[in-house]
């Protein structure tokens, strides 16, 4: 299960069961879907970049502070 | 002096910040040994304007011109002007543009911001240098072929063991810094559990798990597991929840004088994006210490064993894991982050922090926000209220959902990591960011004028006129507290004359406009910056804030020197 998912879960088991808040949570979260959304594009890209484990290879830093 | 409700008598300075942060850097695709570091951060650096200007190699081993020697010798040099090199200070330049300096430490390009009060303008500063240095990155790629591009992400960790650094620098009371590190255990232990509860909002978020810790998918703090003690003075290894680096903040000529403040170096916190996290790394921190200076330290709120709560804490983002205080209650991190703002609170309502802390009430309303969202899960809320680690979760569990295959383990997934992070226009928080996912706590054209202005309420800003009026050949040496110019002596002789910025609430804008647009020139103009009471001696007495009549501003008693 996804972290994301528990975490609902969660609020789900211990919500306070008022139905106000709870549209008002439902609209949020729809929402903040359509928004998230527009991300979309932007994670394609990263997914259709170079290949990934040469980048995480390429990636190496060294130790800072 | 102040009539605090406190255990202690408060000497309160405003809690001045400042902030120096690496950046990972590299070239992405190209494979060396030891990595393309050394490569990327030099390129970047070159393409960052400020002074003093250096003409040599200045990133040859053999003839490093820009070295500043970090040590803890009251009284000793920390000139740039020094030609000794330093791998973890290469090439220092302070800017014009905004008063704050950028270097090379260990490979990284480091960024430091100006030194502000407020915290909003920290965040401004912040995302000020981000786009200066998104600039410089643009710069520095032009001549590049596509396949030897330059990649910077603003994190903390390479995900295959290497951590750099996201610090805040504090202004605190000696009696203060003492208190935490050489006097009052209970003190560096409020503040260590203060922190680690404080990643609930700071974090960045990380896929997996570093340093020798158990596995973890997806992890709520970058830093987390490159904490192995409480506190220390080291920054490289074994690092320190609480780092108990003692260097002077205001000036080296007052290392020696117990009444000059000190500079709490907060190398806890992961960088951050989003700007509520960018604004909690700061804020909370300057009421907390606020509380530690008034002695307010409730031994309650203290964790039995913060390292193991930090792992604990940070290796579950579902946010279920409790940790033990020593009183033996055990807390989840939103409820031991909760009781942390019910205490600033609780003082709030007694005035504790009135014209100690800008704007803390917002501080405060936004801070019980963020808490309130994760009380009720509403993890929705929260990533829209700008906190990255639940940001970089959504994202990372949406591309999950939308391409098949993909889990915690594939390497696709942890470049999204890496790429939440990118400078660049394909960092995937920028995309967020300009489609209005996350609310931004500070505006564009405050953020654009932090990018080029110094902030008006401190010493940066006085820096940032005197190098932009200064012949770029004459600044021979800049630091946080002192520019040192070469001038022409008698029969053209080079004379070199220090201009010391010793008090860094002094030198403002309110203070120094009227001498910048006077037309003189420019050994008349140091002249009468010297001469407008400038040259004040920093102790803790002349930094005691008096509190105006309902104005929201600082008045300083300073002694003559």
């Amino acid at each position: 299960m996804r972290f994301l998912q528990r975490l609902h879960n969660d609020q789900v088991t211990s919500g306070d069961g008022d139905p106000g808040a709870d549209g008002l949570l439902q609209q949020l979260r729809s929402e903040g879907d359509s928004l998230l959304a527009a991300g979309d594009e932007a994670i394609r890209r990263a997914l259709a970049g170079s290949n990934s484990e040469d980048f995480l290879r390429t990636s190496r830093q060294q130790g800072g502070q | 002096m102040s009539t605090h409700p406190a255990n202690e008598s408060a000497d309160l300075l405003p809690r001045l910040c400042g902030a120096d942060i690496e950046l990972g850097n590299f070239i992405a695709g190209v494979v060396r040994a030891g990595g393309t570091g050394y490569e990327a951060s030099r390129a970047l650096l070159a393409e960052i304007d400020g002074l003093p200007v250096r003409h040599d190699n200045w990133w040859s081993s053999s003839a490093a011109a820009s070295s500043y020697k970090y040590n803890n010798q009251p009284g000793s040099s920390a000139s740039s002007s020094a030609y000794a090199y330093d791998y973890q200070d290469v090439g220092r330049r302070f800017l014009l543009s905004n008063g704050g300096c950028a270097y090379i430490d260990l490979d990284h390009v480091e960024l430091c911001l100006p030194e502000v009060i407020n915290a909003f303008d920290h965040v401004a500063a912040w995302h000020g240098m981000l786009r200066n240095m998104r600039a410089a990155l643009h710069r520095a790629n032009e001549s590049r072929s596509p396949n030897s591009r330059i990649q910077v992400l603003v994190n903390n960790s390479d995900g295959q063991g290497n951590s750099y650094g996201s610090h805040l620098n504090f202004m605190i009371t000696r009696r203060t810094f003492d208190n935490i590190f050489w006097r009052k255990s209970h003190y560096l232990s409020f503040l260590a559990s203060f922190q680690i509860s404080n990643i609930l909002l700071t974090g960045q978020g990380k896929v997996g798990a570093e340093n020798g810790r158990p596995a973890a998918p997806y992890q709520i703090s970058q830093r987390a597991d490159f904490f192995e003690i409480l506190q220390g003075p080291q920054t490289t290894f074994k690092r320190p929840i609480v780092n108990a680096r003692d260097e002077t903040l205001c000036g080296r000529c007052l290392a020696d004088d117990p009444s000059a403040p000190a500079r709490l170096h907060v190398i806890f916190f992961d960088s951050a994006l989003a700007h509520g996290s960018a604004l909690f790394r700061v804020g909370p921190m300057q009421l907390i210490l606020t509380l530690l200076e008034l002695g307010l330290v409730n031994s309650r709120l203290i964790l039995d064993d913060p390292l193991d709560a930090l792992q604990s804490y940070s290796h579950d983002p579902s946010l279920q894991a409790s940790a033990r205080l020593i009183n033996g209650e055990q807390l989840t991190l939103v409820e031991l982050q909760s009781a942390f703002l019910e205490e600033v609170k609780r003082y709030a309502a007694q005035g504790v922090f009135t014209g100690i802390v800008p704007e803390y009430e917002e501080i405060i309303a936004l801070w019980e926000g963020a808490v309130d969202n994760f009380a009720k899960r509403n993890l929705m809320a929260a990533a829209r209220g700008g906190i990255d680690w639940v940001l970089k979760l959504m994202v990372i569990e949406r591309s999950m959902d939308q391409h098949a295959g993909l889990d915690w383990d594939s390497p696709e997934v942890k470049v999204i990591d890496h790429l939440y992070s990118s400078l660049d226009t394909d960092g995937l928080y920028w995309a967020y960011e300009s489609g209005g996912f996350t609310r931004q706590l500070v505006t564009p054209e405050r953020i654009a004028y932090f990018a080029q202005n110094p902030p008006p309420d401190t010493r940066a800003w006085t820096r940032a006129m005197l190098l932009r009026r200064a012949t770029p050949g004459s600044v021979f040496s800049v630091d946080w507290d002192t520019i040192t110019f070469k001038m022409r002596g008698r029969y053209n002789w080079p004379t070199y004359r220090t201009f010391n910025m010793t008090n860094p609430l002094e030198h403002t804008q309110a203070e120094a406009q009227k001498i910048f647009d006077s037309p003189l020139d420019f050994a008349d103009l140091l002249d009468a910056l010297e001469s407008d009471s400038c040259n004040t001696t920093l102790t803790v007495d002349a930094l005691t804030v008096r509190q105006q009549q309902g104005e929201e501003h600082y008045a300083l008693s300073t002694t003559a020197t």
